[in-house]
């Protein structure tokens, strides 16, 4: 981890607030789903309605009918809540829901429910419009009616309460993070551990070059929206501005074709960048083909043909992984990987000297770079996980005297 | 304004869903799910780009004779025979790219299931090959992470087969407490790590800060 | 030394090795008995305790590579649900191949309950591109999403999907997968829309779903071929004439791919306590001077 002993104390007391702060405001949350009180006459406390005249059992009709708009949701939605009568589910009641459209509107039926439910969702309204329900209860010929509610006038609404924990983990997030980037532009110096697989790649290129040989750059399989390509083209960018210095001689062989247009900008100005624009050679970033095996039947062949020096696989890799790993391993190579694909880890541990795990090759681009505005968002990072570290202690613990406070907090709706 | 535009589109491109999750608003979902369909259609012309480079290069070695070069020829026959026949197919030549009514195969499904599957399923049987040779290479009991990893290994392989449960019933048993208990627990560990650390990277795209891929080197 | 030779086994040793271990046991078939775990028993019984006339998805994500361990667990899900008179949508959400293996399975299986009408017992919707998008949209209205069947008939002539717009229509999604798409149907789709999910994923990504299972965000789990097999084996054991089909000669099934897969496991762990042995006793032996 990286922050000092004041930096712990300020991170501790963060923490306890934020466990406090949490529970409460995701409980307040839920209670503010209950309908504002400002309004227009949402609820009715319906009285039981005198039942209708049938020789067959008499339904006993529900209480308490509210109808009101549904909250967090994006509009044309009422929810009618009811209390059921004690003996419902014995009785084999069903309820009728009844709406009726505007002040003058006939109640029409919208809906059935079975006994043991007592809400229904009525959609596909029109926002604004006013609506006004009716509950029956109905067991064989005998139907007992409920008084109506009073208008409910359904409408969009602007945040999904229930996700509030979320925004609230987000927020916390965003805020450490941009908060240490400040720091860092106030030219603070940050520490981050030494990651042996990206110390190691000015050693890698440098093996290249001495050997003549090539350097084999696989930028992972998924496409440019996946964030690992993104991370990737980082340390492509980097690779590719050492080549150029060294005079290495560098392959980018690629299966998407939009991280194939973007790998080839990246490479290109590394090279600009590097003062060699005279040794790029458009042949360096290619595109092979889209299917998975037949890109890797091409790339492993071409290992086995031209034996590379260096082999760097990182990005999203799949099945195809150990293919690659494993051919790289047995021409030679040094290997240095990089995934966040947990399956295809144990792949690479194996077969290469060198892997990248999760986080770290996310981290790699800051780590290469040393600049401080990045190495500042993976100290905001590094907080965060602690933070999480310490509530996943906590939740254990309350877990264990059975408080579920942490638990309901952190679950994702 | 190289380099304002592609980060302006960046900018909204990854805030708009994030929104999206927290608004249920119409009409930041029909952006949303919009982006998402644009997405799909840029990579159809980016795959395009790929089919002219791959064009590119190979005529080039032909051209030039370099090593290699009669494969390269194999390579555009390929190509263009499935290319063409495809086509053909979408305007419903020789039948459409599927199998016809009557079960007979189109040229475009006769190529697909006897040269393309089959070719698909010799690369991923390689796996097994290469998983063997792989595992004798590094189980070695070197250190003791090395040794654990031995030992949970020949545990799980055992386990998941037959003769496992022949030997004693608790194997398969501890088989399944490893894959759920320290498995699962380690997954979800590297997961969360992961997780921050592309929540992270993804903060410094969106923001502006990281502009790598973009070809933006430092300071610009 | 002799030791050392083993050591530094030419890998093309071990490939013989393998290569009799997978042919082998297919051509003189061994028939190896299976044992179910707990993951497998869970998606056995959810599918069990569904009744007649529920609607299922079937998702096809996975294609024609992972084949041999995908479409098995696809052919008894089939065969399950179609023995309980579930009405089944297929689709499939896996861009090179999915489209294909959804339709041979589907036709294989389907020849085999000749009572079952297309339209009214299942049907198939096809290929939907941008898988994430089209899970998401689904919840708000499959028609959309799936505006027409596979072979082009409008999705509102389709009796069984009259009553079928949304995931809360559905009773159940299961999902053969391999790659992040079943991940999609559980850490997306059930956790935001509460639609309870099994998946089959390959052997190799199944490690990674344990997670999901402990956390209730899937109701069962067919780890790979092994997984497949034992599935197979609890709905033969439960609807036996289903017995006949699996018996059929020339077939391939999961139990079968079983024993290969169990000479193989065979095979490594040898190699690799072979490779262990052989280590120790050079470490023991004293160094000769050189």
């Amino acid at each position: 981890m990286l922050v000092s002993s004041r930096n712990r104390i300020f991170s501790l007391s963060l923490a306890a607030i934020l466990l406090a702060v949490i529970p409460f405001l995701v409980f307040s949350a839920r209670a503010d789903g209950q309908p504002p009180p400002e309004q227009a006459g949402s609820t009715q406390i319906a009285e039981a309605a005198p039942a209708v005249e049938s020789t067959a059992v008499q339904p006993p009709a529900v209480q308490g009918l509210t109808a009101a708009d549904t909250p967090s949701d994006e509009g044309g939605s009422v929810t009618v809540e009811w209390t059921e009568p004690t003996n419902a589910v014995q009785l084999g009641l069903t309820y009728k829901v009844m709406r009726a459209d505007g002040p003058e509107g006939q109640y029409v039926e919208v809906g059935q429910v079975p006994a043991g439910e007592s809400e229904y969702v009525d959609a596909g309204l029109t926002d604004g419009k006013q609506y006004r329900y009716k509950v029956l209860s109905v067991v064989g010929p005998g139907v007992a009616e409920s008084a109506p509610t009073l208008p409910a006038f359904p409408r969009g609404n602007w945040f999904r309460t229930f996700r509030l924990n979320a925004l609230v983990l987000l927020i916390v997030f965003s805020g450490s993070v941009l908060f240490y980037i400040a720091r860092a532009r106030g030219g603070k110096p940050i520490y981050i551990r030494k990651i042996a697989g990206l110390s190691a790649v000015d050693e890698a290129v440098g093996r290249a070059t001495e050997m003549g040989k090539k350097i084999l750059y696989i930028p992972g399989i998924m496409s440019i929206d996946e964030i690992q390509t993104i991370a990737s083209l980082a340390i492509l960018g980097h690779v590719a501005k050492l080549s150029a210095q060294y005079n290495a001689d560098l392959e980018v062989p690629n299966k998407d074709p939009l991280t194939f247009a973007a790998a080839r900008e990246t490479v290109r100005e590394a090279y600009l960048e590097a003062g060699r624009p005279d040794l790029y050679r458009e042949e360096m970033v290619n595109y092979v083909t889209y299917d998975q095996f037949a890109y890797t039947a091409s790339v492993t062949g071409k290992m086995v043909r031209e034996k590379p020096a260096t082999n760097f696989l990182i990005g999203s890799f799949y099945a195809e992984s150990l293919l690659l790993a494993e051919t790289g391993q047995s021409v030679g190579a040094i290997q240095i990987s990089g995934t966040a694909e947990v399956a295809q880890l144990p792949f690479f541990v194996v077969a290469c000297d060198y892997t990248l795990i999760g986080e770290e090759l996310y981290a790699a681009s800051a780590y290469l770079s040393r600049e401080p505005v990045l190495l500042g968002s993976i100290k905001g990072q590094d907080l965060t996980k602690l933070l999480l570290m310490l509530a996943l202690g906590l939740g254990v613990i309350l877990e264990s005297f059975g408080l579920a406070y942490v638990k309901d907090a952190f679950r994702m709706q | 304004m190289r380099k304002q535009v592609p980060l302006l589109l960046t900018f909204f491109a990854g805030i708009i869903p994030i929104i999206a999750l927290f608004v249920p608003e119409k009409h930041v979902n029909t952006v949303s799910t919009t982006l998402d369909s644009w997405l799909i259609i840029v990579a159809g012309f980016a795959l395009l780009l790929g089919v002219v480079n791959v064009i590119q290069m190979n005529t080039n070695k032909i051209r030039r004779k370099s090593s290699g070069w009669p494969y390269a020829i194999v390579l555009l026959a390929g190509l263009a025979i499935m290319g063409f026949f495809g086509f053909a197919g979408a305007f419903n030549a020789f039948g459409g790219i599927a199998t016809r009514p009557d079960g007979s195969s189109t040229p475009f499904d006769w190529l697909y299931q006897n040269a393309f599957l089959p070719l698909q399923g010799t690369m991923f049987a390689l796996l097994a090959f290469f998983m063997a040779s792989a595992s004798y290479r590094a189980f070695r009991a070197r250190n003791v992470e090395a040794t654990i990893l031995l030992i949970a290994a020949l545990i799980v392989m055992f386990g998941r087969i037959p003769f496992g449960e022949m030997v004693t019933k608790w194997w398969p048993l501890t088989t399944e407490w490893i894959m759920s208990k320290p498995n699962m627990a380690a997954q979800r560990g590297i997961m969360i790590g992961a997780g921050l650390g592309a929540a992270s990277m993804a903060l410094r795209v969106i923001v502006g800060i990281e502009r790598s891929y973009l070809g933006l080197g430092k300071g610009e | 030394m002799n030791l050392e030779r083993i050591m530094q086994v030419d890998r093309r040793i071990i490939y013989l090795f393998v290569a009799a271990g997978t042919i082998l046991p297919i051509i003189f078939v061994i028939g190896l008995p299976v044992s179910i775990t707990p993951p497998t028993q869970m998606a056995f019984d959810r599918i069990e305790n569904l009744k007649q006339g529920d609607v299922v998805i079937v998702s096809f994500d996975y294609g024609p590579s992972s084949a041999p361990e995908n479409a098995p667990m696809a052919d008894a899900f089939l065969r399950h649900c179609f023995s309980k008179r579930i009405r089944v949508i297929v689709i499939a959400l896996y861009p090179l191949g999915g489209l294909s293996e959804a339709v041979n399975e589907l036709n294989k299986v389907v020849a085999e309950f000749p009572d079952l009408k297309y339209g009214v017992d299942y049907v198939n919707l096809g290929y939907k591109d941008g898988a994430q998008a089209a899970m998401r949209k689904m919840n708000e209205n499959i028609h959309e999403v799936f505006p027409t069947d596979v072979q082009g008939t409008p999705i509102s002539r389709i009796p069984m999907m009259k009553n079928v717009k949304t995931y809360a229509d559905v009773k159940l999604c299961v999902s053969l997968a391999t790659g992040i798409i079943g991940e999609w149907w559980a850490n997306l789709v059930n956790a935001q829309f509460g639609l309870p999910v099994i998946v089959g994923p390959t052997a190799v990504s199944a490690p990674k779903y344990y997670a999901y299972l402990e956390a209730k965000q899937m109701a069962g789990l067919l780890g790979g071929l092994k997984g497949a097999s034992e599935y197979e084996r609890l709905v033969v054991d439960k609807y036996p004439g289903l017995a006949k089909v699996y018996a059929t000669p020339g077939l391939y099934t999961a139990t079968k791919g079983m024993d290969v897969q169990s000479i193989v496991h065979l095979i490594m762990i040898a190699f690799i306590v072979l490779g262990n042995v052989v280590y120790f006793t050079g470490r023991r032996k004293p160094r000769k001077a050189a």
